[in-house]
């Protein structure tokens, strides 16, 4: 994290710097950032994932709920950290981290589940796709390919450089990427706003994407304050994503959102507005939301949408076709805490939201507790025969939801 | 070897018995973490109070923040030339053993005591400097975040200074960014402060 730390210590001697003149007060935290000064007595933290994580059997996950007729279970453990999923083409689940350096791969054998550690001393490698037998990884700063990789787990080489210089300002927040592979053979990345509420620069509050045989960006969306969480519709075959909200404007707003992409380079708001319909106390005086694209759904305030993925399994009933999944990981900044779920959306054959609904829960356990939560859903996975994987980063393990039998 | 270190070694065998075909990792368990815990006394004293000013006491420190700052030694995120060693042969779930067994133990009373004129002035700057925003009310700590009263004065010396330098290993940047602000002055005056601070017993 020496880097991160380097960021940080860069970005709080910029201000400093533009501070001179008044008393010396301690420049906030990136997640600090944007915080009233009515607030200011705020106690409202983000919370750490025990980055040893911790075994199932030290946790209530008797209290998991899933719709009649589906069953959830462990499915492995001891994955540090366990972020982003995805899955190879001879059933090898990769799993990432955000905050420590490492990508590991859990090998199924005949039931059993071995964890490797496969990748090691990466740059917060939260990234991870898969696509014709390769692996991709964005670090902070880089995409890398990594060839073959399901043949060589315990020797996946150096990997090649697909694009590079992605974080050519350090910045200290929302440095993570998510990536995806899109259906135009593109790789999809973020690149979050460097901070809670900040005037973002032209690469920043974007997602982008990369040939990776040519290694030239493009910008796909604009205004996306930080996108940790993007799927294809498979119908109309359109890219969805889900975005961070800013924080400290109260415990209701704005929404965290769910958004279509309906055209190349469309612009979402951020920093002008937000959610569609509420502009900024700050960046929005002079400005008007109807320049920017609404949300395709609002999804509460500070819930933390993180993965998303369109269900296209077999597995579960027919009018789960389709539908998407998303991974609630907050909330933190709302007094009263909200999400820490799976939630189901169903949308409809021309690609419009009909409803949400709560479809894994029982993560939450005190709504106004510190922490308020056992456990903290980041990505979900479909696998090869319908089941549904959810990764959970505040102890390392990955569920299994699966439906009857 | 726990179950939870064979994991780490990448050994199959140990997921075998298990029922719903998970791997799993065996439970926090404090007495082995008692056990685990006989060579770290050396340095951080009986039941993780240490008498060394230069060395923390880990005792009553939440059970996240040792097991977080264990892992960062490990991984190399954090180092020290004694730690860094301790650490490379640790699974996750010694890490997690070690951790439940110290935040159970009771701190020490600190023998440090605190100037007068400090004990004045720190507190509003414990406030000032956002100490007690992460710390706590009475900076005794919680989830991944340590307790600083009646810590050692030296180590915290030390650790303030190697997070304004970016020196100190940090995860998420927060302390890197809380320690730019502050003077040498104010340094020397919140240590003073912390390590005469009562830690509740």
């Amino acid at each position: 994290m020496r880097d991160l730390a380097v960021a940080a210590a860069a970005m709080a001697v910029f201000t400093v710097a533009h501070a001179q003149d008044k008393p010396a007060a301690a420049p906030p935290p990136s997640w600090h950032q944007g915080k009233p000064p009515a607030l200011g007595e705020s106690t409202l933290h983000p919370f750490a994932p025990n980055l040893a994580g911790r075994s199932a059997k030290d946790l209530p996950t008797d209290k998991l709920k899933v719709p009649p007729g589906f069953k959830v279970e462990v499915w492995a453990e001891g994955i540090p950290e366990a972020r982003s999923l995805a899955r190879g083409e001879k059933g090898t689940v990769f799993v990432s981290n955000r905050l420590s350096k490492n990508v590991y791969a859990v090998v199924d054998r005949g039931g059993t589940r071995e964890v490797k550690t496969i990748l090691k001393g990466l740059n917060s490698p939260n990234g991870i796709a898969f696509s014709r037998g390769t692996l991709f990884v964005a670090e902070r700063d880089k995409i890398t390919r990594y060839d073959g990789i399901e043949g060589r787990l315990d020797n996946p080489g150096q990997g090649k450089v697909v694009v590079e210089g992605l974080d050519p300002t350090q910045q200290p927040g929302h440095y993570w990427k998510y990536l995806a592979m899109g259906p135009d053979g593109k790789l999809y990345f973020n690149i979050g706003a460097p901070g809670n509420i900040v005037m973002p620069n032209y690469t920043q509050a974007s997602i982008m994407r990369v040939d990776p045989g040519k290694g030239v960006l493009e910008n796909v969306a604009l205004g996306v304050r930080n996108s940790v969480g993007f799927d294809w519709n498979p119908r109309t075959k359109e890219l969805w994503f889900t975005n961070h909200g800013r924080d400290w404007l109260g415990d209701d707003s704005p929404n965290d959102t769910l958004h279509r992409v309906t055209s190349k380079g469309v612009h979402f708001g951020y920093p002008f507005c937000h959610q569609g319909d509420t502009l900024d106390p700050d960046y929005g005086k002079n400005r008007s939301c109807s320049e920017f694209a609404p949300p395709a759904l609002k999804l509460g305030a500070h819930i933390a949408p993180l993965g998303m993925k369109f269900y296209t399994g077999k597995m579960f009933p027919a009018e789960y076709r389709n539908n998407i999944f998303i991974a609630m990981h907050g909330s933190w900044n709302r007094s009263t805490k909200q999400g820490y779920n799976v939630t189901r959306v169903v949308v409809n054959d021309k690609g419009k939201v009909i409803r949400s609904v709560p479809f894994l829960t029982g993560f939450l356990q005190d709504e106004r507790g510190d922490p308020p939560m056992w456990g903290r859903p980041v990505d979900v996975l479909v696998m090869r025969d319908g089941a549904l994987l959810v990764s959970d980063d505040y102890n390392g393990v990955i569920y299994r939801v699966s439906y009857g039998k | 070897m726990t179950a939870a270190s064979a994991t780490r070694r990448g050994a199959a065998i140990a997921f075998a018995a298990l029922a719903l075909g998970a791997a799993s990792v065996a439970a926090a368990d404090r007495d082995a973490g008692r056990r685990k815990a006989e060579v770290c006394a050396a340095c951080h004293g009986p039941a993780g109070n240490s008498v060394n000013p230069a060395v923390p006491s880990i005792a009553g420190q939440p059970a996240q923040f040792v097991a977080t700052e264990l892992f960062l030694f490990r991984e190399g995120n954090r180092k020290d030339p004694q730690m860094s060693a301790i650490a490379a042969g640790l699974s996750n779930g010694d890490l997690n053993d070690l951790a439940e067994y110290f935040a159970a133990e009771r701190p020490a009373p600190p023998k440090h005591r605190t100037a007068p004129e400090n004990a004045a002035a720190a507190p509003a700057l414990a406030h000032k400097f956002n100490c007690v925003q992460c710390h706590g009310p009475e900076l005794m700590g919680q989830q991944h975040i340590p307790r600083l009263a009646g810590q050692q004065p030296d180590y915290l010396l030390a650790q303030l200074k190697g997070f304004k330098a970016g020196t100190r290993a940090d995860i998420d940047g927060n302390m890197t960014s809380a320690a730019q602000a502050l003077s040498d002055q104010d340094i020397q005056v919140l240590v003073d402060y912390l390590a005469g601070l009562s830690s509740g017993n």
